[in-house]
């Protein structure tokens, strides 16, 4: 097999060579480093965001006021109330697993010397269903407190630590700020959460607490709500979002509805259509990599026309020279791919570290990269090695 | 055997050069191993022809020595690439070891210069930045041989020559006298019965070319082998045995000597 020859004078013609040889793979590396980043970076932003969904669940949604689609004043009385999410709860007792008013309020807080921010987030009864969370001290929001529109408080571990340090958070006072007046919200639970990315992100200084949504308001622009699991959570929503339209007499799409589910598949439908264009200039740098690497390959085999001759005149066939010309092509825009490869998950790893996410290297994708550029390689590799195959022999040799 | 002959002459060739393999070039006097008849060459030169070779008639036995001479421009190197099957006639029949050379495509071509001839050339013509056991290696490599056993025999031919030390050197690590040795030492890798040498001292110094006819005498009188060598040169003549003449494409004279 003359394949192992052909390779160790590939890689030998490829050092003799070596500024030309790079300069010659340049295009592949840029072509198949943009192309290794944006997918890496691509699948570390997927991941992320599939957690995050995860995370809330699919079945999550919101009906939220939009206002008249033609234009027009928005009246108080659009707003949801706690009577509008009765009805719904009415109407739908199988169908809607959770409802309430989204209600959320910051502030920030102060207990001896200890300052903190807290987020409020207004939650009805059952919220944990539907929210990962752990309980470690007292317990979560209630139907009854959601009722009586309680002053109480879950906070998370870090925020008992921080303001009560050890002692027990249970049933101590907060003092928060709504609208100008100081409340005092006493604790009632302590929980514990794996933090996602998002969180460390977002939260800073800040906690995320809970509270009974109606201890914040009672109206609001916009419902949580969670589909019961077993109902098509697209249809199911339309026909809350129809019903309390109906309900508060006003026409379709004043109100609208969304979910999770549809977010994520709107996001999923942009990174699918970002990758398709990021595959088109994939495509384009590797067209232009490959006419590269044809232009080099055709200037050497002009260089090496005497060098061809010989070989004929020593019994080279024509597949011989084919062959060692096509394999050249091919590892030199193979090392390029791979060059590329180390260069594009090296810029994606840099970038998703600002994101507090690492890339994870599919082998794969290595292959893959390495594999088609020595495709690219061959295709373009083709022309001159059959240009330099067919040489003939006395031609070849007198040449200078 | 890869590539078998086209038509009629496939089998014949085949078994001839594979015969040649296992030391086919044993003497065997009075035996022809060349014959050419009425063999023409012309050159398209635009709407100007040449004609370098115009009918040349030709017999040459295994084991001759034979010399070329002629002035500049007589067809010699012509000559010697048909019979380095290197080239082409425009006509007439060139037969080696009795096969057709004229039937036959490419890639067996291919195979008869990789079995059937060692060329040596004036310009040496080594691959560069491929070191002399590399260069003398190609042929076997081409001939599909192990990579231990064509080392090893290129080891002995490089030491045949010579040059047993200087395997490793680059071509242009070598003197002129040199690479013609690493030349010839490749000429002979596959053991072909028959020798082509165009010039082989024209680039060299007397003392360079005094060791290149030692080793052609020495192939011609101890290996048995068949050579064919062009000159200018008079003393390189009467190294051989039979000094054929050529003028304006034709043989003007033959002459062997005792
Ligand atoms: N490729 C070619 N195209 C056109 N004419 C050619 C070509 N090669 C050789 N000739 C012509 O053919 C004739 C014979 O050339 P050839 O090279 O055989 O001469 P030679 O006897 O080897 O001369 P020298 O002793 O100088 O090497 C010359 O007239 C030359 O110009
Ligand atoms: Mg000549």
């Amino acid at each position: 097999m003359l394949l192992l020859e052909n390779i160790k004078l590939a890689l030998a013609a490829i050092r003799g060579n070596k500024m030309r040889s790079f300069l010659t793979m340049l295009g592949i590396i840029i072509g198949v480093g943009a192309v290794i980043a944006i997918v890496s970076i691509g699948n570390g932003a997927k991941s992320l965001t599939d957690d995050l969904f995860a995370s809330y669940g699919k079945n999550k949604a919101y009906i939220y006021l939009m206002g008249d689609p033609d234009g027009g004043v928005v009246t108080q009385e659009d707003f949801f109330t706690e009577a509008d999410l009765d009805m719904l709860k009415e109407r739908f007792p199988d169908a809607l697993a959770y409802g309430a008013l989204s209600q959320f309020q910051s502030s920030n807080v102060q207990i001896g010397k200890v300052k903190g921010r807290l987020q409020m987030f207004g939650a009805g009864g059952g919220y944990q269903r539907f929210r990962a969370m752990e309980m470690i001290r007292g317990r979560m929001i209630s139907e009854e407190d959601v009722r009586h529109a309680r002053d109480l408080i879950v906070i998370p571990q870090e925020a008992a630590q921080r303001f009560f340090g050890a002692g027990d958070a249970l049933g101590k006072l907060i003092p928060v700020t709504i609208n100008q007046e100081i409340r005092e919200f006493a604790v009632l639970g302590v929980y514990r959460r794996e933090k996602s990315i998002f969180d460390s992100l977002a939260a800073g200084d800040s906690f995320e607490t809970y509270v009974p949504y109606t201890a914040l308001s009672t109206q609001s622009v916009e419902m949580d709500l969670h589909i019961a699991e077993g109902y098509a959570v697209g249809t199911t929503l339309n026909s809350m979002t129809d019903y309390l339209s109906r309900l508060k007499r006003k026409p379709e799409g004043y109100y609208i509805g969304t979910s999770v589910e549809a977010e994520q598949t709107m996001i999923d439908g942009v990174l699918g259509s970002l990758s398709t264009a990021i595959g088109a200039i994939a495509a384009i740098s590797l067209l232009v990599g490959g006419v590269g690497i044809m232009n080099i390959m055709l200037v050497s085999v002009t260089e090496r026309t005497r060098e061809i001759g010989i070989r004929k005149s020593l019994g080279a066939k024509t597949g011989d020279i084919l062959l060692q010309f096509l394999v050249e092509a091919m590892i030199l825009s193979a090392i390029g791919g791979l060059i590329g490869t180390g260069i594009g998950i090296g810029a994606a790893s840099v970038g998703l570290s600002f994101a507090g996410a690492s890339v994870q290297v599919d082998p794969r994708v290595v292959l893959t990269a390495v594999g088609f550029s020595a495709g690219v390689g061959m295709f373009f590799g083709l022309y001159p090695a059959r240009k330099a195959a067919k040489l003939d022999p006395i031609e070849a040799l007198r040449y200078e | 055997m890869g590539a078998g002959g086209n038509g009629a002459g496939g089998g014949g060739a085949g078994g001839a050069i594979a015969a040649a393999e296992d030391g086919g070039s044993k003497a065997m006097n009075g035996e022809e191993i060349i014959k050419i008849e009425n063999l023409w060459k012309v050159y398209e030169m635009g709407n100007l022809e040449v004609k370098a070779l115009r009918g040349v008639n030709l017999r040459v036995c295994r084991g001759e020595f034979v010399a070329i001479m002629g002035a500049s421009g007589s067809g010699k190197s012509t000559m010697m690439n048909i019979l380095g099957c290197l080239d082409r006639p425009t006509a007439g029949q060139y037969f080696l070891e009795g096969m057709e050379i004229g039937s036959y495509d490419d890639n067996t071509l291919s195979l008869v210069r990789n079995r059937m001839v060692g060329f040596v050339f004036q310009a040496f013509n080594l691959i560069p930045r491929t070191s002399a056991l590399k260069n003398v290696e190609l042929p076997m490599v081409y001939g599909k041989m192990s990579m231990s056993r064509r080392r090893q025999r290129a080891a002995e031919l490089l030491e045949s020559v010579g040059l047993g030390e200087r395997s490793g050197h680059m071509p242009n690590e070598l003197s002129g006298g040199q690479k013609q040795r690493v030349a010839i030492a490749r000429a002979l890798a596959n053991r072909p019965p028959v020798i082509l040498a165009d010039e082989p001292t024209g680039n060299l110094d007397s003392r360079a070319t005094e060791e290149i006819m030692e080793i052609f005498s020495r192939l011609h009188t101890v290996e048995k082998n068949t050579i064919i060598l062009v000159t200018h040169e008079q003393d390189i003549a009467d190294c051989t045995e039979r000094v054929i003449t050529f003028r304006d494409g034709e043989i003007v004279e033959d002459r062997r000597r005792a």
